[in-house]
This record gives structure tokens, C-alpha cells and sequence, in this order.
């Protein structure tokens, strides 16, 4: 697609529990279907088919998405869920890793994968390798097919400088697949090569540690979403800039990218007008925009301009954005929210 | 305000408190119930005895045994409001329940948030209240109820707990402070006061720093020197004290006395003092350094020590911040259970936690949850508490109290009760009878010994 100039929503459907993970179903390719799984507070995976919405049929389009639960398996959030070759994949709260029949929706294999909390998943994007993070501090890599454990990989410290647990909060893969970034709470960024498990290099992005000495003894801010871009020269790191009252989100949406081979912050995007967490990043197929999404208990999509750095599209998302995926190919958007998953439209304009 | 102020005692209340009537400290500092005045009237000695003296005849027994017990009582103050479900009251598989399990403790059935495994092998020293509903959940006045434990609109300054407490169980020839209160941050940074106590109960404040200021000799001044300016200081007031029995010339005398013992107990503050091993189990941060000076002072004799560790107001990332908060709390509070219990102090010592109120069930979009007085926890541990106990209940999404409901006067109740403070102890400003506890307040019995 072209540059991104609008973004549209096309469709919603409310839900009562907190949506916080989002991936394509494995159907979707084949068929061309628009259906999403979304993994949510009551340890459910829930499918959406909004493929209604392709038809032009006017009956078609006001009807709601359909939705179909997975059979039950997780025991508390489920924060990660990721297409893979050897099928769904979900990680929870409940330290559980699940392999999932997409067509069936049952349970292939389960796991207890970390020891403490799972925060997020990532898959390689020929979908045979998957990496999770959590609050163990442990980065484990996994044949998606097999579900065998390939490496651990520690390069963060379970401690903060002022002595609370630390939280292993964003994993990334590269589009070659070729190099893996984790990110932390205090602000660490360690940069993995995949195949080898070796680490590369690290990074430091302090502004993203929201440490509050004075009025509250309190932090909650952290690495909260990575991304490479589709070079592999640049990576985007997210979470939320100096906070000026921690009791809620009051501080900017933060993201610093980085030239992680040459160590080197090349700019830092601080947005004061929709606040609170950036939980996603996506680069455009050229580079030459960052989507993000996140939200204090507001949400937002923005979409930046990476040869100005200034904001080009935003729109104001129903409350707080947990997951995002991007399908450039059909210029569609869909988000997960606190109640609520939706899709956009991604309006663009040709490259001249 | 110095610390010699804050020893006085004051013999005339000041003319912006609308207080009248009250001529000097003792009716305000041994007020006494009409049942111990009747008692006292029929032993033929109350109209020639002083009130102080009315006080021990009331209960001459209970006198001696407190102070040979020297029971003390450390409040954790969870300022900003912790989440009740994030601790004492789990609801996993709710939707309000959030995103942690509960864990079994080493108590048969009763399970807490698995946040706080190192509590959850230490229920036989502790009680559990799940039923509080204090009905007010503004920072403000919420907190004021859960300082004095009644309504605030008394029409009088009423004391808080601590300053009951010193006033209870402090010993006049004590050199130590009664009440010391340590808050460190900015937020919610509450100084607390003893009301209609008088200066002498309010709380040694400690805030920016933990080692009291002004307590050090100058150093331009030896301590011969310094002992030698107190011995003629003595000498002129007992001298001005001859042919004037006022009692605000003792209390001034006693006043310096104090301000000597607490400027030569100042070390009790500095941890620097202890062995390595012992600031180690306690942790580096400042909530258990000042949980280690808590038990300092408790060893001492101090009877009342507040910590307050904010700021637990989660609006936002409501489970970031318990797993930040409670894992410290849990840590902490372990710590200081077995450090007492070692020393032999736990059988004395009371320790409490709660703070202005709980959290709210409902999670909302910032992934956080609001202000809640409706149906929260407390908790208790150490002397005169039913190990393992649970009292009250909240339904199944911890929306309401649906067992055993109490409020403030009845959770300060139970804590007097299990010092050995009569919760039905009443306190005179001017004709006025005060209760210690708030009318209609009772004892949680099922968790008391």
C-alpha cells in the first residue's frame, strides 16, 4: 500500500472482558476471511470473523462480527497470541503456554513455559520460531512446531535500581527473522541473533523507567512494545515519558528509535496529546511511517512520519489499545481494547 | 514545630479550638468513665483525688499489667488506599478478580493473593478482616476516619490512634517518644495529631529524613556543659516552682526532662547501628529501613509507631503497582513478624495494616481501580489476635460486604481490645464525654484471644 493518510473505522463489537493480545487466524490466509483471534482477562481466545465487512452487500456489512470461544485453557489474562506454523499460540499471566487448533479450537499442547508471568509473545515471520518474555526475566526461544525449547536467553536484571521486581515486558523479531530485541522495565534493550541465541548488542532508553522518588516511591512505566524496521537497521522502542502523576497514565506517549548496530538514539517522539502507554508499533512496508497504539484509559492510533517525526494520521481509539495487528495487503487494521475489538480502514494515497 | 513544643503539655487550650471550659491538661488527659467516677466516689476518695489518681483506682490491676506488659502497636499505614483484592480478599476467575491467583496459606481454607507468599506462612500470627465498610471514599476525610476511627464532623479535635495509644500506654518517666509517625513521600503525607489529647501525645513526625532533626548536641556545646546549663535550669525551676503548685510548671519541667531522653535516644534511629545481617533481611528500601527502626523502637519502649508507605492510589495500572507494592509489603511485614517474634516481642507488639480505604472491583480502562470503602480489607498480627482467624465476607465479586460487617469504631475497637485497652474507656473534654472508641464500636471477638 501507499503512504497512510486516514485511518477509518469500519467495525466494532463490545465486549465485557479486557481485550489484551490480537493475531490473525491461520484461516484467513487460504480463504482470504478478515477472522482474528483475541486473547482476553477471562483466559479466554475468542475468534472474530469480521469478513462480513468485505461484502458489498448492505445486509452484510450491518451485521455484527460473529464471534466463537476457544475451549477453555488459560487460568488467568491471556497477554500474547501469535499465528504460527504449528498453529495458535497463547501465553497468560498463568505462566502457561497453549498451542491451539485455529479450525477446531482446542487445545494441542499446554505447557508451563516461565515462572512468573508471561508478558508478551513474538513469532518469526516464517511463523517456525517463537519468543516469550516475562517476569521471570527470561527471554526463551521455542521451535513453534515441535514446541521444543531452543535457548534462554538473560540479559536483565530482576531487580530495578531501587530494589523491586523488575518486568520483562516487549519481545521483537526482525523482518529477516535474523535478530530478536527484549526490553524491560528500567529501560534495557537487549538485541539477540536468533539462530545462535549469541546476544549483539544492548541499548539504553532511561525515559522510559518512570521512577518517582519523591512524591510516591512508585514506577509503572517500562518498555512496553519493540519493533524493528523492515530494513533491520532501525528499531522503535514504546512506553510512556516522565509522568507527572503516577496514580494514572499522566504522562506522554514515548517512543526513541534507535540505529541498534551503531548504538545510536536517532530520535525521540514524545506526544502530549493523547497520553499514556504506546503497547504497539508497526513500521510501514518502506519505512517511512511508525504506527502506534496504546492510550491512557483513552486509546490511540498514531501514525508517525519518519522523515519529519512528526505525527501524520491520529485518531482517538475506544478506550485503552492493548494489541494491534497490521494487514497492509488488504489495508486493514485491527485492534484490541479494554471491552471492545475493532477494525480500521487504513486510508492511503499512492508514493509519488 | 520543635520538639519542646511538641513535649508540652498544653495547660490552657487555645482559643481557636472552641473548646470551653477545660481549665487544665489532666481533665483532658484522665478523663474518666461515670461508672470509674461512681466507683471511685463510693471508695470515699474521689472528690480529694487528683483525676490521674481516679484513673489507677479505676483499674489499678489493668494499670500494673499494661505496664508490665508494655504492649505497643506498629501501624503500617497503606497510604493512597491498597486493593484488598490485591491482597487479603482475592477473587480469582472474577471478572473484578484481576489477574493474580490466590494461594493457600498455612492456615486450613483461607487462601490470600498469591503476592504474598511470605504471609501466607504467617496466618497463625495474623487475623484477616475482609468486611470493612467505611463508607467514605475521599482521600481526605476517608483517611481522617481510618486515623481517629469515627466520623470527622466530631465538633471537637479528636486524637488519632496513636496518640490514644501513647496517651494509654506511655509511661510518664519514659525517655523515649510515645508516638513516632515516619512518612517519606510527598503524596498523601499526613501529619496526624493527638486532638484534644494536647502536644504532649502528638507524633514525633518524621519526614525528609529519618533521624530526628534538632536532637544533637551543638558542637560548639560539650556535653559537660550541656548537663551542667540542665542542672542550673533545674535548679531555677524547682526554685520557682516553691509556693506555686501549678501544674503547668511540672509540665514544663517534665517537657525539658523529655527533650534530654529523646535527644540521647536518637541513636534508636539510625540503623547504621545494627549488624549487617539483620538491615539485610530487612531489605534496602526505605519502607524496611523504617519497619527496622519501627522494631527499634518498639524495643525501646516506644508504644505507638506509624510507617506509612504510599502511595497505592492505582488508577492506573492497578497490578503493575501491587506487584511493585505488595511484593515489597509482603517481604517487609514477614520480616518484621519474625524479627519480633525472635526478639520475644511479637506477644507485646500489635501490628496493623490498612490505610484510607480499598480498591474498587471494577477494573477500569487504565487497567486500574478507584477509590472503594464500600467492602475492604485489614489485617492484624501478633498480640492478642486469633492466629489464622478470618472475619467477614464479601460476595463473590467483592462488590459488598455480605458477612459480619464493621466500620472504623469497631476495627479500633478490636485493636484496643487486644493491647488491653478498654474500648469503653471515655475521655472528658470539659463536661463532655468523649468514648475512646466511636459510639456503638464493639471488638471483633472471633479474632481476638
Amino acid at each position: 500500500m501507499g503512504r497512510i493518510t486516514q485511518l477509518k473505522p469500519l467495525s466494532e463489537i463490545s465486549t465485557p472482558e479486557i481485550n489484551l493480545a490480537i493475531t490473525r487466524s491461520t484461516v484467513s490466509i487460504a480463504d482470504d476471511q478478515r477472522i482474528i483471534v483475541v486473547g482476553n482477562s477471562a483466559g479466554q481466545l475468542v475468534e472474530f470473523d469480521f469478513s462480513s465487512k468485505n461484502s458489498t452487500s448492505e445486509k452484510a456489512k450491518s451485521e455484527k462480527p460473529t464471534s466463537r470461544p476457544f475451549e477453555s485453557g488459560h487460568s488467568s489474562y491471556v497477554t500474547g497470541v501469535a499465528w504460527t506454523k504449528g498453529g495458535i499460540v497463547s501465553v497468560g499471566y498463568d505462566r502457561k503456554m497453549i498451542w491451539w487448533d485455529p479450525l477446531e479450537r482446542t487445545v494441542l499442547r499446554e505447557i508451563v513455559a516461565h515462572e512468573k508471568w508471561i508478558r508478551r509473545i513474538a513469532v518469526s515471520p516464517d511463523g517456525t520460531t517463537i519468543a516469550t518474555v516475562a517476569d521471570d526475566m527470561h527471554c526463551k526461544l521455542w521451535n513453534a512446531i515441535t514446541g521444543e525449547l531452543m535457548f534462554v536467553q538473560d540479559d536483565h536484571q530482576p531487580v530495578t535500581p531501587h530494589h523491586y521486581p523488575s518486568m520483562l515486558y516487549a519481545v521483537a523479531f526482525s523482518a529477516s527473522g535474523e535478530q530478536l530485541a527484549t526490553g524491560d522495565k528500567v529501560g534495557h534493550i537487549a538485541i539477540w541473533e536468533t539462530q545462535t541465541g549469541r546476544k549483539l548488542g544492548e541499548l539504553e532508553s532511561p525515559g522510559m523507567y518512570t521512577w518517582d522518588p519523591k512524591a510516591r516511591r512508585h514506577s509503572i512505566g517500562g518498555i512496553r512494545s519493540l519493533a524493528f524496521s523492515r530494513s533491520g537497521s532501525l528499531l522503535a522502542v514504546g512506553g510512556i515519558g516522565a509522568i507527572g502523576n503516577v496514580d494514572h497514565l499522566d504522562g506522554p506517549a514515548r517512543v526513541e528509535i534507535f540505529d541498534w548496530q551503531q548504538s545510536k538514539s536517532l530520535v525521540q517522539l514524545s506526544d502530549t496529546a493523547m497520553k499514556g502507554l504506546v503497547e504497539q508499533l508497526h513500521f510501514s512496508s518502506d519505512d517511512s511511517q511508525l504506527i502506534t497504539a496504546g492510550g491512557d484509559n483513552n486509546g490511540f492510533i498514531t501514525v508517525y512520519d519518519l522523515a519529519t517525526n512528526k505525527v501524520d494520521v491520529q485518531v482517538k481509539a475506544h478506550q485503552h489499545l492493548h494489541g494491534m495487528i497490521v494487514d497492509e495487503a488488504s489495508q486493514r487494521l485491527y485492534a484490541a481494547h479494554h471491552g471492545k475489538v475493532s477494525m480500521w480502514e487504513l486510508q492511503d494515497q499512492p508514493v509519488a | 514545630m520543635s520538639l519542646f513544643s511538641q513535649d508540652q503539655w498544653p495547660t490552657r487550650i487555645p482559643p481557636d479550638t472552641g473548646l470551653r471550659g477545660i481549665e487544665n491538661a489532666s481533665q483532658l488527659r484522665d478523663g474518666t468513665s461515670r461508672r470509674g467516677f461512681l466507683k471511685a466516689s463510693l471508695a470515699g476518695t474521689a472528690f480529694a483525688a487528683s483525676m490521674h489518681q481516679l484513673d489507677i483506682l479505676q483499674s489499678p490491676a489493668l494499670a500494673s499489667e499494661l505496664k508490665r506488659q508494655q504492649k505497643h502497636v506498629i501501624l503500617i499505614w497503606l497510604a493512597g488506599g491498597a486493593s484488598q483484592l490485591e491482597t487479603w480478599d482475592p477473587k480469582p476467575g472474577r471478572a473484578t478478580g484481576g489477574p493474580f491467583a490466590a494461594i493457600q496459606t498455612n492456615v486450613a481454607g483461607v487462601s490470600i493473593s498469591e503476592l504474598l507468599p511470605k504471609m501466607s506462612q504467617r496466618m497463625h500470627h495474623s487475623a484477616i478482616i475482609r468486611s470493612l465498610n467505611t463508607k467514605n471514599a475521599d482521600h481526605g476525610g476517608a483517611a481522617k476516619i481510618m486515623e481517629t476511627g469515627r466520623a470527622v464532623d466530631q465538633g471537637i479535635p479528636c486524637p488519632d490512634l496513636g496518640a490514644m495509644i501513647a496517651h494509654e500506654l506511655g509511661r510518664a518517666d519514659s525517655q523515649v517518644p510515645d508516638y513516632v509517625s515516619m512518612y517519606s513521600s510527598t503524596e498523601g503525607r499526613r501529619q496526624g495529631g493527638s486532638g484534644f489529647l494536647g502536644g504532649r501525645y502528638a507524633p514525633m513526625f518524621l519526614t525528609e529524613q529519618m533521624i530526628p532533626e534538632n536532637t544533637s548536641r551543638l558542637e560548639s556545646l560539650s556535653e559537660l556543659d550541656h548537663s551542667a546549663r540542665s542542672d542550673l535550669r533545674s535548679f531555677l525551676a524547682n526554685r520557682f516552682r516553691e509556693g506555686r503548685p501549678d501544674l503547668s510548671v511540672d509540665s514544663h519541667n517534665s517537657a525539658y526532662q523529655r527533650v534530654r531522653g529523646i535527644m540521647s535516644s536518637a541513636n534508636l534511629f539510625n540503623i547504621e547501628l545494627e549488624p549487617m545481617d539483620v538491615r539485610a533481611r530487612y531489605g534496602p528500601t526505605q519502607f524496611g529501613e523504617q519497619c527496622l527502626i519501627a522494631r527499634r523502637l518498639v524495643e525501646a519502649g516506644v508504644p505507638f509507631v506509624k510507617v506509612a508507605r504510599a502511595w497505592w492510589d492505582s488508577h492506573g495500572q492497578n497490578f503493575e503497582t501491587h506487584l511493585e507494592l505488595v511484593s515489597e509489603l509482603d517481604h517487609v511485614l514477614a520480616t518484621l513478624i519474625d524479627d519480633l517474634e525472635e526478639r520475644g516481642l511479637l506477644e507485646h507488639t500489635l501490628i496493623a495494616t490498612f490505610g484510607e480505604f480499598g480498591r474498587t472491583p471494577q477494573i477500569n480502562s487504565s487497567l486500574g481501580r478507584d477509590h472503594f470503602a464500600s467492602a475492604w480489607s485489614a489485617s492484624l498480627h501478633g498480640t492478642g489476635i486469633r492466629g489464622g482467624s478470618v472475619y467477614g465476607k464479601t460476595d463473590a465479586d467483592g462488590l459488598k460486604v455480605i458477612d459480619g460487617e464493621v466500620n472504623a469504631a469497631d476495627l479500633f475497637a478490636t485493636i484496643f481490645q487486644a493491647i488491653g485497652i478498654d474500648y469503653r474507656k471515655e475521655y472528658h473534654v470539659g463536661a463532655r464525654p468523649v468514648p475512646i472508641t466511636d459510639f456503638g464500636g464493639k471488638p471483633i471477638r472471633d479474632i481476638l484471644l
